[in-house]
């Protein structure tokens, strides 16, 4: 069972984080201050760490910079306000931790946190598999079984990162951050048009479906059992 | 006693100040003047007298008592003192009574404090002298009256006091009218000022069409309260249209969730319900999210952390993410971008507001329509044009868009241009570039990054400027 450290100095948002994350099978611990939480940090060793921006007694950006000095490596989501996104809460992407903008849907801080948790490793695998469908990252081929599929550049790189993340899921906003290179929400529904696209090639009309979509919340790909 | 108001203005105190200080420049001045005078007609009576010792004195004893006789008799004013003493001290002719005591004989003329002899008995006078000792021992005392120079000083001072009370009451006359008017011009500045602050914005200040400084800053203070007026009303509007954006979804979902309570018979029915309802509350977040992005990019400053964006990379990127939608809807979507342009920005933010306008482009496209992306230099200046076949937008939704206040109308219940044209707006404000939305039938929107040496410079306020 992943343990989750929440730092939120605000309790009813704690509250309602916590309850959603036990319901998904996690363990979690809760702080209410940053110098609490760093205290919590160094000595449970949790999985993956929730921190608020603005905090009390340290900001939440404080807590990871005094943790990284200690080589802790544990992936951090910063909840920031929108107007608080600055160039050091953008950088935490490229450390291989992520943000999330205030107001959020639960379900994108799971998803989120699932993510984190679930980073893929580095790999020197040239093909990806997952249950039938194979990935050629050298050839840029794709196969299902013996069909070979006609990928598109923009395909391939959607796959791509979908096959890295089979079983989880992933939500709009993710994929046009990763896939995309997008920062904004676009008003039209892009990631579904192309995600229909995607999935016309990779499920056949006579083959069991392995794009799949979760209402309000994102797509997974998983093997078919 | 409570001094009149305008007494204690400050007009007031500056005019009594200034016909205090003329009055002593003027009583300096005719001091100096009397000074003048007095040491001018003293010289010339010294003068007068030396000369006359030096003539009387050449003369034999007997002729001398004659001379000094005619000189008194011929003396109508009476200003003519001379006298010949004894050398024991008593007078042998003359209208002087003695030989006056601090007089140095045989010295240059001086004054001298003497007792004259006329008609009417002795009279002390001080006048200037001159004395002499005569070869026979007799003393021969020359002197001239000098009240003269008295007389027209007084005559001056008399002018004096005539021409300065006038002249100081006048000051404070002048200063009184000032204070008082501007007293009454600050009271009238108050009133209306206290009517706009009560709330009635359409108040403005008095203003006189002439060049002067309360009627020139009354100016500058009306046209700021113009603008204010405009915002004022603009976020009044804007408060409405957020309002009525937000209370839709969200009574879409109150009754769909009130329907749900009564109507569902099993969980799969509630689940819909739940669906929908999530579906409207999402609705209201996404707005709320957008207005606090709009604020947030307007409310940043231009970066110095600004780098080069290939715009021909990036126009690409946007049409390949926006091919399926286009393709979708049957509309084709073309880039057309020759050169290999970049202009000083944010790259996430350019690809936003292009991003941005092709939306909108193929959301108001008809099916088979045609949405062109394009790159073109055109003089000191690189444009992004998005230009589509569908309705357009019109004259009047146009001059919405582009008012200063861009967020002010209800452009996002307008077809053609949603919430997302004030983000492009705020994005390109925020470069420093300009935005251009051209009307007619197929909608032209340009996005025009002036070179960066032209950029430095403050933009004139064209009417493309959506702000400056």
């Amino acid at each position: 069972m992943a343990k989750v450290l929440l730092i939120e100095d605000d309790s009813e948002t704690a509250e309602e984080i916590t309850a959603e994350l036990v319901d998904r099978g996690f363990e979690v611990e809760w702080s209410a201050n940053g110098i609490d939480g760093l205290d919590k940090a160094r000595s449970s060793r949790p999985d993956a760490m929730i921190v608020d921006r603005l905090l009390p007694g340290m900001d939440g950006l404080m807590v990871i910079e005094a943790l990284r000095k200690d080589q802790v490596r544990t992936p951090v989501l910063v909840l920031s306000a929108l107007g608080e996104v600055d160039d050091r809460v953008r950088g935490l992407r490229m450390g291989g931790d992520d943000y999330l903008t205030k107001p959020f849907a639960v379900v994108e801080l799971v998803a989120r946190i699932e993510a984190l948790l679930r980073r893929p490793a580095e790999s020197r695998e040239t093909v990806l598999r997952v249950g039938p469908l194979e990935l050629d990252l050298i050839e840029r081929t794709a196969k299902r079984g013996d069909r070979v599929i006609e990928l598109l550049p923009r395909e391939f790189r959607l796959l791509e990162y979908m096959m890295q993340r089979s079983d989880q899921l992933l939500t709009r906003a993710m994929l046009l951050e990763e896939v995309w290179n997008y920062k904004f929400v676009p008003a039209t529904n892009l990631v579904d048009v192309h995600m229909g696209r995607l999935r016309h090639k990779v499920d056949g009309p006579d083959e069991a479906p392995m794009i799949h979509n979760v209402r309000g919340a994102g797509f997974i790909l998983r093997a078919v059992s | 006693m409570r001094q009149p108001q305008f007494i204690r203005s400050n007009t007031f105190h500056w005019a009594l100040m200034v016909s205090g200080v003329f009055a002593v420049f003027v009583l300096v001045l005719f001091g100096f003047i009397y000074w003048q005078i007095d040491d001018y007609l003293t010289a010339r009576s010294d003068r007068v007298i030396t000369l006359e010792i030096e003539g009387i004195s050449s003369l034999s004893p007997e002729r001398r008592l004659q001379a000094i006789d005619e000189k008194l008799r011929q003396d109508p004013r009476g200003v003519q003192l001379a006298a010949i003493f004894a050398a024991d001290g008593h007078r042998i002719t003359g209208n002087i009574e003695g030989l006056p005591a601090g007089l140095r004989i045989d010295a240059a003329a001086q004054a001298a404090d003497i007792v004259k002899i006329n008609g009417n008995g002795p009279e002390h006078q001080i006048i200037r002298a001159i004395a002499r000792h005569m070869r026979n021992g007799d003393v021969l005392v020359l002197g001239r009256n000098v009240d003269e120079a008295r007389e027209i000083s007084h005559v001056v001072g008399q002018a004096l006091g005539l021409g300065l009370l006038p002249a100081f009451l006048l000051c404070l006359l002048a200063g009184a009218w000032l204070s008082v008017r501007a007293q009454k011009r600050v009271e009238e500045v108050n009133q209306r000022v206290q009517r706009i602050i009560a709330g009635d914005l359409r108040e403005r200040l008095p203003h006189r069409n002439i060049d002067e400084p309360f009627s020139k800053l009354a100016g500058i203070v009306n046209g700021m309260l113009d603008e204010m007026e405009t915002l004022i009303h603009a976020l009044a509007g804007v408060g409405n249209d957020i309002a009525h954006d937000l209370r839709t979804p969200l009574t879409r979902a109150r009754i769909t969730l009130e329907r749900g309570r009564t109507n569902a018979t099993n969980l799969e029915q509630l689940q819909a319900v739940a669906d929908k309802a999530l579906a409207g509350i999402d609705q209201s977040l996404a707005i709320i999210t957008a207005l606090l992005r709009l604020a947030e990019i307007e409310n940043s400053r231009r970066s110095a952390s600004f780098a080069n964006v290939p715009l021909h990379d990036m126009l690409r990127e946007v049409c390949d993410i926006y091919e399926p939608i286009a393709e979708n809807k049957n509309i084709t979507l073309q880039v057309a971008a020759t050169h290999r342009l970049t202009v000083p920005g944010d790259r996430d933010l350019l690809i936003e507001a292009v991003a941005n306008l092709v939306d909108n482009a193929i959301k108001f496209t008809p099916e088979g329509g045609k949405v062109d992306i394009e790159l073109l230099r055109g003089g000191a200046e690189t444009i992004v044009r998005v230009t589509d076949t569908g309705s357009g937008v019109s004259e009047q939704e146009r001059e919405a868009v582009l008012r200063r206040f861009y967020r002010s109308d209800k452009i996002r219940n307008t077809p053609g241009v949603g919430l997302g044209l004030n983000l492009v707006a705020a994005i390109v404000k925020l470069h420093g570039f300009r935005l251009a939305i051209h009307p007619g039938p197929g909608c032209r929107v340009e996005i025009i990054c002036p070179d960066r040496e032209r950029a430095k410079q403050p933009a004139p306020p064209a009417k493309e400027q959506p702000a400056s």
